[in-house]
């Protein structure tokens, strides 16, 4: 008794540190996370370092000055390549470690590990899609590559030298809040973070959609409301150039080119290709500019997320001076411009993802059929660690096309069990990519430039060049299968050999054009080519509003300027509105009931932009999506998994066939729709959804920004408060200014070449620091929401220090 | 009694600095059994030198600091913590005084029943 009287506060308060020093389900650790001492207000950045700060870590050869400017960009110089990518590893990590990390834990599928088994579902899929284990592949094949290797390897030691002198106190706040530590980088990660990418650049598919479109309605359906080119289009291989090569012969298209699907539908619906994930860029020659020189712009349109997802810097050592922006976890600039030259990449977006409908032996599943044979199947397990619970398994099978994605358990016929097993350009990438950067940041002519692409393989991009020799380019860079004509518009016959790739487009022939005729180049992910091109790439690319637009205002300009490619990337002209409007305004003109509404005049009088306090391009914008499941849902149910035809082919059915049996909706038993029907009650349900949403029209309440409602949040969705919402801006999925509700403009870069020194400008929606506590986290998203630019600090080298550089940090070799 | 108190501030503020974040909790401990007087006044000193040391630091950082963190990380939390017009320093502050309290005052209690224990016996 006397011993509990005595003790009992004693056990009460080694209680009381146990349960405020442990995680409980999603509540963090809260006596760590609250004490001063530790806990998140340790993350509240105080002034902003001034002066010179050193520092001495393992692993570095010779000293590296790091000054960063009054925007928080680093500028480093090293005095070694070996140094520099450490150094941008160091700081790279410095300001964004939880953030790449985290990057590579959902392309590895391990979000279970920090948040539990709500993400099992999505690792899980990411897992069946390949990524962990190709990463682990290539890393391991790495090896044997020099210069990629070294390259990785240093990134990585930088990161890690980072990474070991953080305390609890030290670390980003997202792992106080989600209660985990940060593992140490390795090149594997590096790889896993390009996969991310290629995943959100490539990773969608409408092969089962469609296929579900020719089950149903047959090939004349297909041809006529499915077209392999559209009807208005301006590919970004100008029209008109010619093919400099001899094309290898392009394989025959066999009897068969699709597997049907009978009662084994793909189970697992892949996701969709995004269209709001795109770019523009474009270069306008010496000819068409005031100072006689190159001009280059590009945005990549991608989801607007905080931390962001570029990062800033200058990287410089003996043989290389370059600025741009990098992917966290990834060396070298992706975008930028050297002293010489000037690059962007948007994405091509061709067909480099295809299914193959599997036909196992028996239910064991250890043999598919191919080509005449029985041949093995590999099996590959995939374990996941759920915080907080046990260990959970998931065999993987993979066939010689890749992993079966979608598995028999989900679509069977008698006892013998189907699957759909996937190619995909993503798991046959060899870690080479780095090296286009690596190369390109040293680059100095087009030589260069064209050599540097060699080493590229996913995911295609589009790379835009400009040098101060006056020679702009553009070339469609990728490894890219070649296949027969309409290969993989639909999905495969996994047993015949004639349904596999067929080996590759030669690189040289991928398409590519410099210093063409008009002077200018762009490309904003439309038809990469016209149909001249001698290989097939694709039957669907970005809808051409963009392109368009682009490359009619490119036209039009003489003595440009920086600022005129400024104001073109702002440009929020609606290309759509200015094709159909004309065509359906007199058909709602014709209407008694919607003639009288304001809602119409307001529509009718709209002047075709998408600027933040204009109403009509709320109306449009709300009524074109209403039009297009009005006149194709009754035919293509979204929910039945099918696919709508394209905008294009929208409008160039209402322009062209108003009296198309298509207008009339199938659900309606007694009455025969027209087309002026359905353009009055998508109409009609735009403005019920515009009014039920907002209100009744109103100047405020309705103007574009307040509709669109642009937002850019947190990497994850329930740190709501980390985001910034209603942001004021104009813009919309196809114009130029292309920012929506959650993706947009991720990096807006416009580089001026010239004889000596280039100059340059760009600003991105974020901030340098990945930290919430620090005033560099989202000190750019109001500048970039007036579609305004920073003038970009482009360093020659270390003799003098600009006004524009707040502190100096060193990092000197540690003394052995 | 302020001699108590004082001692906790100073050699529990460095402590924590220092050490884990329950670092109070031994600080307390040991100068109650030291110097503590009577169950009541380690109790209360305890929680007072805690709660002092934890809510001067707490809003000399939250005040130096360029940005609003608190207001950020209270709007995370579901239950009331990041209710709109109240700065988040405020309900956090709130628990984090709650947590160093309970820890400190029954670390401090825990010292003077410990020394008491062992001089009875």
């Amino acid at each position: 008794m006397k011993v509990i009287r005595c003790f009992w506060p004693l056990f009460v308060a080694a209680g009381l540190i146990y349960l405020f020093g442990n995680a409980w389900g999603t509540i963090p650790p809260m006596g760590k996370l609250l004490s001063p001492f530790h806990g998140y207000l340790q993350n509240a950045e105080t002034a902003v370092p001034s002066g010179k700060m050193e520092l001495a870590v393992d692993g570095l050869k010779e000293a590296v000055t790091i000054w960063y400017d009054d925007n928080a960009v680093p500028h480093i110089f090293a005095q070694n390549d070996e140094d520099l990518y450490f150094a941008q590893g160091y700081v790279v990590a410095r300001d964004r470690l939880w953030q790449m990390e985290f990057y590579t834990l959902v392309a590895a599928g391990r979000l279970t590990e920090i948040v539990g088994d709500a993400a099992l579902a999505f690792d899980r899929k990411n897992r069946r899609m390949g990524m962990a284990r190709s990463a682990a592949t290539i890393a391991e094949k790495l090896k044997t590559d020099t210069l990629s290797n070294k390259i990785a390897t240093a990134y990585a030691a930088g990161v890690n030298a980072y990474v070991d002198q953080l305390r609890y106190r030290s670390l980003p706040i997202e792992y106080k809040l989600l209660n985990y530590s940060p593992e140490h980088w390795s090149p594997e990660k590096t790889i896993l973070m390009l996969m991310n990418m290629r995943n959100t650049l490539n990773g969608g598919s409408n092969d089962d959609r469609l296929t579900n479109v020719l089950a149903a309605y047959g090939p004349d359906v297909i041809a006529d409301l499915f077209p392999d080119y559209p009807g208005v289009e301006s590919p970004v291989i100008p029209v008109g150039t010619p093919w400099e090569f001899t094309p290898l012969t392009t394989p025959p298209v066999p009897d068969t080119t699709w597997a049907i699907p009978g009662d084994q539908r793909m189970a697992m619906g892949t996701a969709a290709p995004r269209p709001e994930v795109g770019s523009n860029n474009w270069a306008v020659h010496g000819s068409r500019t005031a100072s006689g020189l190159p001009l280059l712009a590009n945005d990549p349109h991608l989801q607007l997320t905080l931390p962001s997802i570029w990062y800033q810097m200058q990287l410089s050592a003996p043989g290389v001076n370059v600025y741009g922006v990098a992917l966290p976890g990834t060396p070298a600039i992706i975008i930028g411009f050297t002293k010489d030259i000037a690059w962007g990449v948007t994405n091509v977006g061709s067909d480099v993802m295809d299914f193959y409908r599997i036909r196992f032996r028996d239910s064991t599943r250890r043999e598919y059929w191919h080509d005449d044979s029985w041949k093995p199947v590999v099996f590959h397990t995939e374990t996941f660690s759920i915080k907080g619970s046990a260990i959970v398994r998931d065999t993987v099978l993979y066939t010689h096309h890749g992993p079966v994605v979608n598995q028999g358990s989900e679509a069977s016929v008698g006892n013998i069990p189907a699957g759909y097993a996937m190619r995909w350009i993503t798991n046959e990438t060899d870690g080479s990519d780095m090296l286009t950067f690596h190369y390109l940041n040293r680059a100095k002519d087009y030589d260069d430039y064209r050599q540097a692409l060699t080493y590229f393989v996913a995911p295609a991009q589009h790379f835009i060049f400009s040098s101060n020799g006056n020679d702009i380019a553009i070339t469609s860079n990728g490894r890219l299968p070649l296949k027969w004509e309409g290969q993989g518009k639909y999905l495969l016959d996994g047993t015949r050999a004639s349904h596999d790739w067929q080996g590759w487009i030669p690189a040289s022939q991928n398409p590519t054009v410099k210093n063409p005729p008009a002077g200018f180049l762009s490309s904003a992910n439309q038809f990469p080519t016209d149909t001249t091109y001698p290989y097939y790439l694709d039957w669907k690319f970005t809808h051409s509003s963009r392109a368009l637009r682009i490359n009619e205002r490119l036209a039009a300009m003489s003595g440009a300027n920086a600022d005129s490619l400024r104001r073109l990337q702002n440009d929020n002209f609606n290309v759509d509105a200015r094709r159909i409007l004309p065509t359906l305004i007199p058909v709602l003109a014709s209407i008694d009931s919607i003639r009288k509404l304001s809602e119409f005049t307001v529509l009718s009088e709209w002047n075709y932009r998408n600027d933040a306090q204009e109403t009509g391009a709320s109306i449009f914008e709300y009524w074109i999506p209403e039009l297009r499941r009005a006149l194709w849902d009754d035919e293509f149910p979204m929910a039945g998994q099918m696919l709508y035809p394209s905008l294009d082919r929208t409008f160039s059915l209402i322009e062209n066939d108003p009296v198309a049996s298509w207008f009339d909706n199938t659900h309606t038993s007694t009455s025969i729709e027209s087309m002026s029907d359905v353009v009055a009650q998508s109409f009609m349900a735009a403005l019920h959804k515009l009014r039920e949403q907002f209100g009744p029209l109103s100047s405020n309440d309705w103007a574009w920004t307040h509709v669109k409602h642009t937002k850019i949040m947190h990497l994850v969705p329930a740190f709501t408060s980390f985001g910034r919402t209603g942001i004021q801006t104009g813009g919309g999925g196809e114009v130029i200014n292309a920012t929506t509700a959650t993706h947009g403009p991720s990096w807006r870069m416009v580089v001026q070449l010239d004889r000596d020194w280039p100059t340059a400008y760009g600003l991105y929606p974020g901030g340098q620091s990945g930290n919430p506590g620090s005033p560099f986290y989202d000190n750019m998203i109001d500048r970039w929401a007036t579609g305004k630019l920073d003038t970009l600090l482009f360093i020659k080298d270390l003799k003098s220090i600009p006004k524009q550089i707040m502190y100096q940090f060193s990092l000197k070799p540690k003394r052995q | 009694m302020i001699g108590l108190y004082l001692l906790i501030l100073v050699v529990g503020a460095i402590a924590s600095y220092v050490g884990p974040w329950w670092a109070i909790a031994p600080v307390c401990f040991i100068l109650c059994w030291w110097k503590g007087k009577t169950a009541v006044a380690a109790y209360w000193i305890s929680v007072a030198g805690g709660v002092s040391i934890w809510l001067t630091y707490a809003l000399y950082l939250h005040t130096a600091a360029e940005v609003d963190l608190s207001s950020r990380v209270a709007g995370i939390f579901p239950a009331g913590l990041g209710m709109d017009g109240i700065p988040g320093i405020i309900p956090l502050t709130f628990l984090a005084v709650l947590i160093v309290g309970l820890v400190s005052g029954f670390s401090g209690l825990a010292g003077i029943r410990a020394r008491a224990f062992i001089n009875r016996s």
